[in-house]
């Protein structure tokens, strides 16, 4: 028995200690390495955030140029898919279109009227963004984490909590800042808590990020029965998010009430990080 | 002192799994494949490490497994030195393994694999759990981690004919 610990312990002893050919340091020295280092970063001081930066704006940017000749031909094979469906969406648009003419006309008097309504009504949603646009520069999918990395840091005004957006529509919040990029934390993430709104009668809820596509509702009102499709808003509650920002639509999947959103968290390319001044802000 | 065509193409050989390993920890490749099929991805990194370590460690050094690993948390944005240290579990394990077997078959290395991948999980759940403010997903672990483990095999097959044409044709 004795025989077979003393075994053990040489066996791991050996192989934590062993140098192969070439190799100048043993496996050991690099787990104390790891350990120190991941302590390090956990405990944040001001040393190795500066540290933590500059390491990730150079992986960045040599992970940029690495991807290119793949996003390259990305690129491509999309165009090439896209340049064959035109004909069959040139035909899908011109039904649109005179919908969508038949509607504008309703439109119009009710654009007047919520004209004339807010002209009444002092709201804080009135407010324009003051916002700068970015380029996704690394979208990688990853099964734990759902984030993608921006060209744009501290250098342009960006900040930890900001909220960031696809168009009109939002898709996340910056959870990391470097001098020269940022990390988005995307609204499908599992750490991702979002204030939301929804329906005639305004229901509030968290949109909670599953790892999936589709984010789920939660916190709704008791022996609530909501709708489908109904337009899923951010309610501000939070404080950090304007409220009104539109999320995606409602939808019922797997007896639980989700969020097909908008925008495609897989599909994105220039962002607008909104620059609100978090300083006035509690950080949600 | 010649010049030695077998000598240069083993330091090239070597290169490829060295290669792989950063390419997939620095780009945006991955392997993910949920378009596919919802719950399918697996840890190729792991793969790499846990053969070439098995088979021929003095082509993967420690040191290039360290910095791949902390490649990968600043691609990923997990805390630093996470993945290092699961690489370097895997590295460990693979180290004892080939300390005490002599016979290698694809099961002995199989079955042997599911030790590395458990107490690689294990020391990646104990760091976020305990020392980062990240949730986790266990499921999605868990269905990563059996794909790693599923597709192993494969993988084996694939490097074991890389070293073959790398190591051998050049003695012909």
């Amino acid at each position: 028995m004795s025989t077979n610990r003393d075994d053990f312990g040489i066996a791991i002893r050996s192989a934590l200690l062993q140098r192969g050919a070439g190799q100048k340091f043993s496996l050991f020295v690099f787990i104390c390495l790891s350990i120190l280092i991941f302590f390090l970063d956990s405990f944040p001081s001001r040393a190795m955030d500066i540290s933590r930066s500059v390491i990730n704006d150079s992986i960045y940017r040599v992970s940029m140029m690495s991807s290119s000749p793949f996003k390259f031909i990305n690129l491509l094979k999309n165009k090439t898919v896209i340049h064959f469906n035109v004909r069959k969406e040139n035909i899908e648009l011109k039904n649109e279109l005179e919908i969508l003419r038949n509607k504008d006309f309703n439109l119009e008097f009710l654009a007047s009227e919520n004209k004339r309504l807010k002209e009444k009504l002092v709201s804080s949603t009135e407010k324009k963004y003051n916002y700068v646009t970015a380029k996704v520069i690394i979208d990688k999918n990853s099964p734990f984490l759902k984030s993608v990395i921006l060209n744009r840091g501290t250098k342009s005004g960006s900040k930890k909590g900001m909220p960031v957006l696809d168009g009109n529509y939002l898709v996340g919040r910056i959870v990391e800042t470097n001098y020269l990029s940022s990390r988005v934390l995307l609204l499908n993430d599992l750490n991702s808590r979002i204030p939301v709104t929804f329906g005639d009668i305004p229901v509030q809820a968290i949109m909670t990020g599953d790892g999936r596509d589709k984010p789920r509702l939660e916190y709704l009102p008791e022996n609530f029965e909501p709708l489908e499709k109904e337009t899923v808003f951010t309610s501000g509650k939070d404080g950090i998010f304007s409220p009104g920002i539109p999320v995606g639509k409602t939808l019922f999947e797997k007896e639980s009430i989700k969020v097909k959103l908008f925008s495609d968290p897989n599909q994105l390319s220039y962002l607008n990080i909104i620059l609100t001044d978090l300083s006035k802000k509690e950080i949600f | 002192m010649g010049f030695n065509v077998g000598n240069l193409r083993n330091k090239i050989g070597n290169l490829g799994p060295i290669f792989l390993l950063y390419f997939l920890s620095i780009t945006e490749i991955d392997t993910q494949f949920s378009d596919l099929f919802e719950i399918l991805s697996f840890n190729l990194q792991i793969i790499i490490i846990y053969y070439w370590v098995l088979r021929n460690p003095s082509v993967i050094g420690n040191g290039n497994i360290f910095f791949a690993g902390i490649i990968n948390d600043v691609i990923t944005g997990l805390p630093l030195g996470t993945s290092s240290l699961c690489y370097l579990v895997v590295s460990l394990v693979a180290s004892y393994i080939k300390n005490v077997t002599v016979n290698v078959t694809l099961f002995t290395d199989w079955f042997t694999f599911l030790i590395a991948i458990f107490f690689s999980n294990l020391t990646y759940i104990i760091l976020i759990l305990n020392f980062s403010e990240y949730e986790y997903n266990y499921i999605e672990l868990l269905y990563n981690s059996f794909f790693t483990f599923l597709f192993f095999p494969a993988f084996w097959v694939v490097f074991n004919f890389y070293k073959k044409i790398v190591y051998i044709k050049y003695d012909d």
